[in-house]
């Protein structure tokens, strides 16, 4: 087989994407770039009139900022799980689909993060975190596991790159402006596909990719003990760290769904990312919803049925004050995706985005409800305070920042897409190179 | 609907507070006052004695409202039947008070009655009148004895006073409190009256004293018309000592607890040297590469 | 805003130490000092006036910053972490005399500068069940033998001394808000605004006073070290007028409310002492004593003003009064 000869083939392919931008890009850009201004204005804001100007006070110090933390980082997380259990065991399909879950690990660790720093009242003391650690403190675990994650999903994403870069960079008619082609050069380190650069590619691929997933782990435990690890009612849960890796799978696959579904229409890859992922996705979230409502419905019950008075004042708030988020989040961000995806008939390409999106938005609506009622159900009664203090609704502010943190998130994407194909190129050589060894093997007996 | 409901209600409600705070502002005009002016005296445990002049003036018709002289002289006499020697003088304080401390040497003047006569005088200015209050007392001995009798701690004390001779004359019929030191205010544990010039008890049990158990026991007269206020004390090691152990390395102390280093070192190590072996494959790569241009 | 009333309130203490450099002179200058000490107060005050009497017969205000008299040496945040040496702190709180007076309230706010909404110590209106009968309950911070929120702080900046004592350094403090969120008493606040009070630097810095306060970290009950230092109560026992809040030193078995002194193992033996919560085993330093025998119906504590009637206005019992029409 000409593997040389399908490389080419399949850069011609691929280029249009990298070569020049679709009409409708710049436009996208230009969108983005203004929802990341209003943020970086709302940040300003922020930073100079104090906390006050979000709607987070004394008694809900944390509001939406570590609720999009807790789903991007799980984001990320759920990314690097999913592409080391695909890079582990060597799946068949997984060629079309590895690159868009790699890029949503990295980006969604870098973009989380940031919002748990717009939640510190002290921005310009970051550095003491490092200056006087205090090695029992949950946050010191999650910042020290935050950057191990951030690194290893770097090192990660560039193992899985390399081969690409290599082979952008010896295609020359590739029509792109010359500093692009030196970045190829650069990136590809001299790498020439040999077998011995294969194999050691391979090797330490394979240990990163296992790395990925233990990382990814113990991140996202951490990021649940912060939670857990405190007293208030609905937070002191042993099942929260078991439970934040199972929803924040059950949202990583929903986003990656949906994403698919995004890049298959717009760039007109439906030759490679086919129904058939999408359904093979759509199963992994049904057993993920199954277990997601499994987990909040333990959690919940342990509390309503054990009845002790802090839990019970929470589920009263619960169902008092938020029943419709509750019922959203925890019934219909459940219970449609499993309707949904169940029956065979349905499961079609649309009706599985349609199911991932629900999923997506229960989910966060879930983080919502573990996060801001608790804060405002705390043991000793919230009395004796002023009446503004007695409730959060999330300001303008935090909103801008929310939708900026989504914004860039997008916007790198569209750049990383830019700059390599969004279907990896040598994934899908060595898969077609496995599917006629096979073959090969085949015609041996 | 929060704004307004501020704008409305709170602030309007806020406003009429501070109003109504200076709705009390007092009368100002000193007619309205009476000037009080009193004179007390403490006999401390090293035989100095503290006097303390104060000065207050009290609204005539509101006794609460009570305004302080600030900084005003008090002149501080003996008085003997011939002259008035001056101890000293000092200012009152924002509370209206003046102390001076007479070392224990000062050898007071008494009367043929064997009593001291002392005098605070505030020379008066033009707004306000010449004070003077005048106090006599008898110098008062306290002796504190601490023992075990019969492995029994007990607090013995005996009182006297000194005619001009110099015997002791012991004191009939006073009422002595006794309390034990402590950080802010010193705990009551006996009253009792001395008779002929002697008074014991017991001394209670479980008294903890500071962390080596040691223990101020204190006899003081208060306020009486004929010796003022005296104090006498001793310390002894009589305290249980419940001194509670500082407990370290705990989740919430500056270190922690040794297993977390060893867990947390051991992950770290692990996890960063897999990221080093991975970096120096990945260098060993781009060598080979550059080998084989 | 509404709290203007203390707002941009500074005490002075340096104006303080002027005027005891300057008493010297003010012999041979008379009593143009006092004089002086009213006509300089414009800008910094901490709102707390007080009214004296010059030798001359004038009777003036003057701000009581100007007339406290502080420690000299302040004590900065390394010597704060280390506490008053051999004391272990602990604080009885009566909760049959308290009727919401509200004066340690007020007190307390006024020795931290804090403005009119701003409270360490808050008065609950709790109802243990339906069958019992409602009781306040004051509330500084427990000052916990297992502080969850020192445990939790990434930088030290909030630490618990050697004297029971859980302060926070305010220049160490990043402001994550963690140990307000793992607090399960509420205990902490954040300073979620720039203030003109926290730019007030003739102060030096002190966790022990946390004055001035800084924009972006956390603040809370401090048991006043300050005035313990200078062996006084804190502000809120010195102001209760009931003598609710007894205060003293575990070690050596003393608490006072100021009127009387008494045993502290003694009192919480003899009047069935106990701690809020203690099933969570934080192990507090704050003892409550149940609310038997009042000595005021709780009705009394209606007797405030409006504003601070609406802060309970989600408790059913109040609800019910409303309903009544009794409030």
């Amino acid at each position: 087989m000409n593997t040389n000869k399908r490389k080419r083939e399949l850069v011609t392919e691929f280029s249009p994407m990298i070569e020049k931008p679709h009409p409708m890009l710049k436009l996208w850009i230009l969108v983005l770039s203004v929802i990341i201004a209003i943020g970086l204005y709302a940040f300003y804001l922020q930073f100079t009139q104090g906390h006050q100007i979000t709607g987070m006070r004394d008694n809900v110090v944390w509001g939406v900022y570590i609720i999009n933390f807790i789903f991007f980082v799980g984001l990320s997380y759920s990314g690097a799980f999913i592409s080391g259990i695909l890079h582990f065991f060597n799946t068949p399909w997984k060629s079309s689909v590895t690159r868009i879950v790699e890029i949503i690990t990295v980006l969604s660790i870098i973009v989380g993060p940031i919002f748990i720093l717009l939640c510190i009242g002290r921005l310009d003391r970051l550095y003491y975190l490092f200056m006087y650690p205090r090695i029992q403190s949950p946050i010191t675990w999650d910042i020290i596991a935050i950057i191990t994650d951030l690194v290893g999903c770097f090192i990660y994403l560039f193992l899985t790159f390399v081969p690409d870069f290599a082979i952008l960079r010896d295609t020359p008619d590739l029509k792109v402006p010359n500093w692009r082609k030196k970045l190829y050069r650069f990136l590809a380190i001299n790498y020439r596909d040999t077998d011995s650069q294969r194999q050691r590619l391979h090797k330490i691929t394979r240990i990163m990719s296992k790395m990925v997933i233990a990382m990814a782990i113990v991140a996202y435990t951490v990021l649940a003990w912060i939670f857990s690890l405190t007293l208030q009612p609905g937070w002191n849960s042993t099942i929260f760290a078991p439970d934040f890796i199972f929803s924040g799978l059950y949202s990583g696959v929903g986003v990656i769904i949906i994403i698919m579904f995004l890049i298959r229409k717009y760039f007109k890859l439906e030759k490679y990312i086919v129904q058939s992922h999408f359904v093979m996705a759509g199963i992994v979230l049904l057993v993920l919803s199954l277990l997601f409502g499994y987990f909040t419905f333990s959690d919940y019950f342990a509390k309503w049925f054990s009845h002790k008075p802090a839990d019970i004042n929470l589920l009263n708030t619960l169902f008092g004050r938020y029943f419709w988020q509750f019922i959203l989040a925890n019934y219909i961000g459940v219970l449609v995706p499993l309707f949904i995806l169940s029956i065979k008939k349905i499961r079609t390409i649309k009706s599985i985005t349609f199911a991932a999106v629900v999923a997506v938005l229960g989910l966060w609506l879930n983080r919502y409800l573990i996060v801001v009622p608790t804060l405002e159900t705390p043991y000793v009664p919230i009395q004796d305070t002023r009446p503004e203090y007695l409730h959060y609704t999330a300001t303008w502010i935090e909103w801008a920042l929310s939708f900026a943190g989504v914004a860039a998130f997008i916007l790198f994407f569209l750049l990383i897409m830019r700059l390599v194909p969004i279907i990896s190129i040598s994934e899908t050589i060595q898969h077609e190179r496995g599917q006629n060894s096979k073959q090969d093997e085949s015609y041996n007996y | 609907m929060r704004t307004k409901f501020i704008q409305y209600i709170v602030f309007p409600l806020v406003i009429g507070f501070l109003f109504n705070l200076s709705a009390y502002a007092q009368d100002t005009d000193l007619k309205n006052y009476r000037v009080r002016f009193g004179l007390t005296t403490v006999k401390q445990s090293d035989n100095s004695r503290v006097l303390e002049a104060s000065f207050i003036a009290t609204n005539k018709k509101d006794r609460k409202d009570r305004v302080p002289v600030y900084e005003a002289d008090i002149n501080f006499y003996n008085v003997t039947e011939t002259e008035d020697i001056l101890l000293g003088t000092t200012k009152t304080d924002k509370e209206g008070t003046a102390q001076l401390t007479v070392p224990a040497n000062q050898a007071y003047v008494t009367d043929a009655d064997g009593f001291i006569n002392l005098k605070a005088v505030f020379d008066g200015t033009d707004g306000l009148d010449s004070e003077e209050a005048e106090l006599a007392v008898k110098d008062v001995f306290l002796e504190l004895n601490l023992k075990e009798i019969d492995s029994v701690k007990t607090v013995i004390l005996n009182a006297y006073t000194l005619d001009s001779l110099n015997t002791k004359i012991p004191l009939e019929d006073t009422e002595i409190s006794f309390t034990v030191g402590g950080f802010i205010k010193n705990l009551p544990i006996q009253k009792g009256t001395v008779e002929d010039g002697q008074l014991q008890f017991k001394f209670p049990e479980n008294i903890s004293g500071d962390k080596n158990g040691n223990i101020d026991v204190i006899a003081s007269i208060v306020d009486s018309d004929e010796f003022g206020n005296v104090i006498q004390k001793k310390n002894i090691n009589w305290g249980t000592n419940k001194i509670i152990e500082v407990e370290s390395n705990k989740l919430w102390s500056r270190v922690a607890p040794i297993w977390m280093y060893i867990v947390l070192s051991i992950l770290l190590l692990g996890v960063w040297a897999n990221y080093a072996y991975s970096i120096v494959n990945l260098l060993k790569m781009k060598n080979e590469g550059k080998e084989l241009e | 805003m509404n709290n203007k009333n203390s707002e941009n309130g500074g005490t002075n203490r340096r104006k303080f130490l002027k005027l005891g450099l300057m008493s010297s002179v003010t012999a041979l200058a008379g009593t143009s000092l006092v004089s002086n000490l009213t006509s300089e107060e414009t800008t910094n005050t901490s709102g707390e006036k007080v009214r004296l009497l010059t030798p001359d017969g004038k009777m003036v205000e003057v701000d009581a910053s100007n007339i406290n008299k502080y420690p000299e040496a302040l004590v900065t945040p390394a010597e704060s972490r280390k506490g008053i040496p051999d004391r272990k702190f602990v604080m009885v709180i009566d909760l049959s005399k308290c009727k919401n007076a509200r004066k340690c309230v007020e007190s307390c706010q006024r020795g931290h500068q804090l403005d009119y909404n701003e409270e360490f110590m808050k008065i609950k209106l709790i109802q243990d069940n339906q069958n019992t009968s409602p009781y306040w309950m004051p509330k500084p911070c427990f000052h916990c033998e297992e502080p969850p929120c020192v445990t939790v702080c990434p930088t030290g900046a909030t630490f618990k001394r050697d004297d029971g004592i859980v302060l926070i350094d305010n220049e160490r403090c990043i402001g994550c808000k963690f140990c307000i969120t793992s607090c399960p008493y509420s205990a902490r606040t954040f300073n979620w605004e720039p203030k003109a009070k926290f730019e007030n630097k003739d102060v030096p810095y002190s966790p022990e006073t946390q004055v001035p306060a800084a924009e972006g970290t956390v603040m809370k009950c401090d048991f006043c070290p300050d005035l313990l230092r200078q062996g006084k109560l804190p502000y809120c026992a010195q102001a209760c007028p009931m003598g609710v809040i007894y205060f003293g030193d575990k070690n050596e078995d003393i608490v006072t409310n100021g009127e009387e002194t008494v045993r502290f193992s003694e009192l919480i033996n003899n009047r069935g002492g106990y701690r809020y919560l203690e099933h969570l085993g934080t192990k507090p330093n704050v003892y409550y004593l149940p609310p038997v025998n009042r000595q005021f119906p709780l009705e009394r504590g209606f007797d405030v003003d409006e504003d601070i009637i609406d802060r309970y206005k989600d408790v059913p019992y109040v609800q019910e009064l409303k309903k009544q029409g009794k409030i």
